[in-house]
């Protein structure tokens, strides 16, 4: 119990160092637009990271929620601008067709016993070509959002000044970790994640709770697809979302995750998910050169892993 | 079981579907029409990646094969802007027998030995980017120093008293990127106007958007912000209509993006510069089957060809919007 608390704390702790230090170095980081601007980006990666952390603590891994978000961004402009479906029943289909997407990688694992690797990264593949496809590889916005102004204005306005990207994911990361830790679904979660066939020998359904994980991934890959969305309210199917899979996982392993199945909860992947979006922020706000983004990132991400492993070391 | 085997066999068929339909369109070309008196030619247009503008050339490519009837045009868009992607369609073409290709090299000052091993083979054309120390035949596209430095001039309308700016850009060290920054900071050499960053997305238009909301945060006596790359421009109004500073902080971008045109029309953009994409694929075919009939004087001496870019303003954008839309085929 303690190992797994010492793990948040960790990864806590060097969120509030963080931020301490871009504090000091440029006050505006503090500022109230700002922490709206971080509080919006957190929601949305943080509502598919939860997903992906869903997949992980299972056993599994999903590749494929960046492809899944061109995809569904092509789809949900296609729904809206052309073809003028009324918005609530775009929502629905797109929740429809991740959730569908996530039963298929979630088939595909554990009926035929393809690794998850190789499902997800087919999925990549493929839902990123089919993006391409369908948009014919033109850019997809929303342009005036006539129409569906009271979707747009839903999922870019502020409630009593949080965005409403972050009050969803606070939602969902409550019904998640309530899930996760109080339920028999959460235990058996878990328990499949450690070791898969002793599991099946004591009676746990593993094939439904993987298969679960799966579709979870794949809806909260369409919420957060919605928001973002409307976030860039540009859709290039070529580019959208590409790559963003690894910051879900990488989220994932920075709260605790891991990438053998067993572990890891709701409040590491918020926690991990912060972190992230606070050092994007960090690198435009003290204007480190754009150029060494992803250098800043993974060095940070290396030192939370690193650190989590001493830790460990000392605890056994 | 049953539904996972049904499931792969639906995918490889609509994805076959998909294959053929795609190449049943690239190449339409009847055979009938060989017996014309100009030689049969099959040419090729290779882009640097997948995107609107590129659709728009296509169009172009589309209206000189219509004109010519003993040409064939192949349109190839690789899937995304790896040099190794680009590399592996030429290859192909070489192997399948192309007489011409017009190439937007994704490297240009790393492409020089694969256009002239290409120029061994064919007639090689360089549109969009420029490989200058190659074999190519000439260049047939934008100059993007000069279109930077339209920018710089709207730039200097803009902020008359000058004030700080900051530049988007995908990559900074593309090379109609690099141009494009260095014409506008030659422009706007000797005035107030303070260049204080280059901010890069790695062409992730989410990232694009954080930047130019980071940047308001960092400086929020921010005078002025510029747009590289098409998409840079509606990223940067979104950020800017997300912190209410419309009309206060100038917007100064390139290309045609839907909403860039909204904003210009609005008043929120001050100007666009706008490349020919529809002249590339034209001019680029037409050249390329009059130098393989023989006509040498299609090429000028300099061997490049200039399509100008144009400075849309206000008052510009219905216009040219209507025609847009024709090209491509919305209307």
């Amino acid at each position: 119990m303690f190992r797994k608390f010492g793990r948040e704390i960790g990864i806590f702790v060097l969120l509030l160092v963080l931020c301490a230090t871009v504090a000091a170095l440029n006050p505006r980081f503090l500022g109230i637009t700002n922490l709206a601007n971080m509080a919006r980006l957190i929601g949305i990666y943080g509502i598919f990271s939860i997903g992906i952390a869903m997949v992980i603590i299972s056993g599994g891994i999903d590749l494929s929620v960046g492809s899944m978000f061109a995809l569904l961004g092509v789809l949900l402009s296609i729904a809206l601008v052309d073809k003028h479906w009324a918005w609530p029943l775009a929502v629905v289909a797109i929740l429809a067709v991740g959730m569908g997407l996530g039963a298929i990688h979630g088939l595909l694992v554990t009926r035929l016993r393809i690794q998850p690797f190789i499902v997800t990264l087919c999925g990549l593949l493929i839902y990123r070509g089919l993006a391409q496809f369908i948009a014919r590889d033109e850019t997809k916005g929303f342009g005036s959002a006539q129409g569906f102004e009271a979707l747009r204005t839903a999922a870019t306005t502020n409630l009593l000044g949080v965005p409403i990207p972050f009050v969803m994911l606070i939602i969902i990361a409550v019904i998640m970790a309530v899930l996760l830790g109080r339920t028999v679904y959460g235990r058996h979660l878990y328990a499949t994640g450690c070791n898969e066939e002793a599991s099946r020998y004591s009676g746990i359904a593993t094939k439904r709770i993987i298969s679960s994980t799966y579709i979870i991934s794949g809806l909260f890959a369409a919420i957060a697809g919605i928001l973002l969305a409307f976030y860039s309210n540009s859709i290039s199917p070529s580019t959208h979302g590409s790559s963003y899979e690894l910051y879900g996982i990488a989220a994932a392993v920075l709260g605790g995750c891991s990438l053998r199945g067993g572990e890891g909860s709701i409040v590491g992947v918020l926690l991990g998910t912060a972190l992230l979006q606070v050092l994007q922020n960090l690198v435009n706000l003290l204007g480190i050169p754009s150029s060494l983004n992803f250098a800043v990132v993974g060095a940070v991400i290396l030192v939370g892993v690193i650190g989590d492993r001493l830790l460990a070391g000392r605890d056994r | 079981m049953k539904h996972a085997s049904l499931l792969g066999a639906t995918l490889l068929l609509a994805l076959c579907t998909f294959g053929c339909k795609s190449g049943g369109t690239d190449t339409a070309s009847p055979a009938s029409d060989r017996a014309v008196g100009a030689k049969h030619l099959k040419l090729a247009f290779i882009t640097n990646n997948a995107s609107d503008f590129w659709t728009i050339a296509r169009k172009g490519t589309e209206k000189a094969a219509a004109e010519l009837p003993n040409v064939e045009v192949d349109f190839r868009m690789p899937t995304d802007s790896a040099v190794a992607t680009q590399r592996a369609i030429i290859d192909d073409l070489l192997a399948k027998g192309v007489d011409g290709m017009a190439i937007s090299p994704n490297d240009p000052a790393n492409a020089t030995d694969m256009l002239n091993n290409a120029a061994k083979q064919a007639l090689v054309i360089t549109q969009d980017s420029d490989a200058p120390n190659s074999n190519r035949a000439c260049y047939i596209g934008t100059d993007n120093t000069a279109a930077g430095r339209q920018a710089g001039e709207e730039l200097k309308k803009a902020l008359p008293n000058g004030g700080k700016v900051v530049i988007f850009v995908g990559k900074a060290d593309a090379q109609n990127a690099k141009e494009r920054i260095g014409g506008l900071k030659e422009a706007i050499a000797g005035t107030k106007i303070q260049v204080l960053d280059v901010r890069t997305d790695d062409a992730d238009h989410t990232r694009a958007k954080t930047n130019a909301a980071d940047s308001l945060t960092k400086d929020p006596d921010l005078a002025a912000m510029v747009g590289i790359w098409s998409y840079n421009g509606p990223a940067i109004l979104s950020a800017i209509q997300d912190a209410n500073k419309v009309g206060k902080v100038k917007i100064v971008c390139f290309d045609e993006e839907d909403d860039t045109l909204a904003g210009v029309k609005s008043g929120a953009i001050e100007a666009t510069i706008v490349q020919q994409p529809f002249e590339f694929g034209y001019q680029t075919i037409v050249t390329m089957n009059k130098v393989l009939n023989g006509d040498k004087s299609a090429i000028p001496a300099e061997k490049k060809v200039i399509v100008p870019t144009l400075v849309l303003h206000q008052s510009d954008v219905d216009a040219f919007k209507t025609k847009l839309d024709k090209l491509r085929g919305r209307s």
